[in-house]
């Protein structure tokens, strides 16, 4: 082991365990960021579900699905990414990587354009808006502030997963990643499937019921 | 060539994972235009969490990971259950409050989410 960061380590193997735990904490972590904004929406909800069910169906259902489609292929590209590069095929795993990446600027792309969408219909974040008089009665509920908050939320780290899978990328097309060195790719690509995860059960939330 | 076999099955397995996420979701979008009534939501979240377990199996492969990060994983589960449960019977199990009417006039309690 020639890494001179590298020696508190006994072993390569022990490094590669010490990352990966690493990496399972700290998605453990960010789930529990989102834990936070999902008992708010399961607080409100249980508070006002008829106002909830008329905010839900005023979502961009269509453009959400579109979205949760894009993640998921999104995500079975990373892992076959992962697979090309434990084959010693980094040319194969950078294409799949590459994919994936589009494909996460594709979703940021389309999230853009849906709070365009919301926006110029009158949707902001907060309740101040000519929307919440003309479909709620008057009354208000955090649904949309709660939406902003945690698609917001989600769309940075779908934007960090791009930065760090795009970094994984120019390792695998350098050769610093390799079948014997993988474990950096697989990291990155486990904070990638976690974006894919929180956003299975932010779609139905926000978009279906 | 039985390396390479492997091979094969694993990325075959990876794109038939990948494949039942799109048609789960395929049937979740679908179901979103069937009226279940109360039965919208636990059925959307139940599709998801057969998602989710796709995912955390398939693709993140979980089941090869050592036990402690399994149980840390548990414990994460675990918490966001808790949290989700009593915010929910906090908000549930609320009496409306009534307010003096020597001070405010109207016998009515003004529940909590009613604004103007």
């Amino acid at each position: 082991m020639s890494d001179a960061h590298a020696e508190h380590f006994f072993s390569e193997e022990q490094r590669e365990q010490a990352a990966r735990l690493g990496m399972w904490v700290f998605l453990g972590s960010e789930s529990l960021l989102f834990a936070g904004l999902f008992a708010l929406y399961a607080g409100y909800r249980a508070e006002a579900p008829a106002l909830f069910a008329v905010c839900v169906h005023h979502s961009e259902r269509l453009l959400g699905s579109i979205n949760t489609l894009i993640l998921l292929v999104s995500s079975t590209c990373a892992a076959l990414g992962v697979a090309a590069l434990r084959r010693d095929t980094p040319k194969r795993c950078a294409a799949w990587l590459g994919v994936t990446i589009l494909l996460g600027a594709g979703f940021l792309a389309i999230k853009i354009y849906e709070y365009a969408k919301h926006l110029h219909a009158g949707i902001a974040p907060g309740n101040a808006t000519t929307f919440f008089s003309q479909y709620t009665g008057g009354r208000s509920t955090p649904f949309w502030t709660l939406y902003y908050a945690t698609t917001g939320l989600h769309a940075v780290h779908v934007t960090v997963g791009i930065g760090v899978l795009l970094f994984a990328t120019t390792g695998a097309l350098r050769g610093t990643l390799n079948a014997t060195r993988a474990y950096p790719l697989e990291n990155a690509v486990l904070y990638w499937h976690l974006v894919d995860l929180i956003w299975i059960f932010v779609w139905p939330l926000y978009y279906l019921a | 060539m039985e390396r390479a076999a492997r091979t094969r099955a694993h990325g075959l397995h990876l794109t038939i994972a990948g494949v039942s996420l799109v048609l789960l979701a395929i049937l979740s979008f679908g179901l979103s235009f069937v009226e279940l009534g109360r039965l919208a939501l636990p059925v959307a979240l139940l599709i998801a969490a057969i998602k989710a377990t796709i995912v955390l199996l398939a693709f993140m492969e979980l089941n090869r990971e050592r036990s402690s990060i399994q149980l840390a994983l548990l414990a994460v589960a675990f918490m966001l259950s808790l949290l989700v449960a009593f915010t929910v019977a906090d908000v549930v199990t609320r009496e409306p409050v009534t307010l003096n009417p020597k001070e405010t006039g109207p016998a009515e309690p003004v529940p909590f989410h009613a604004q103007p």
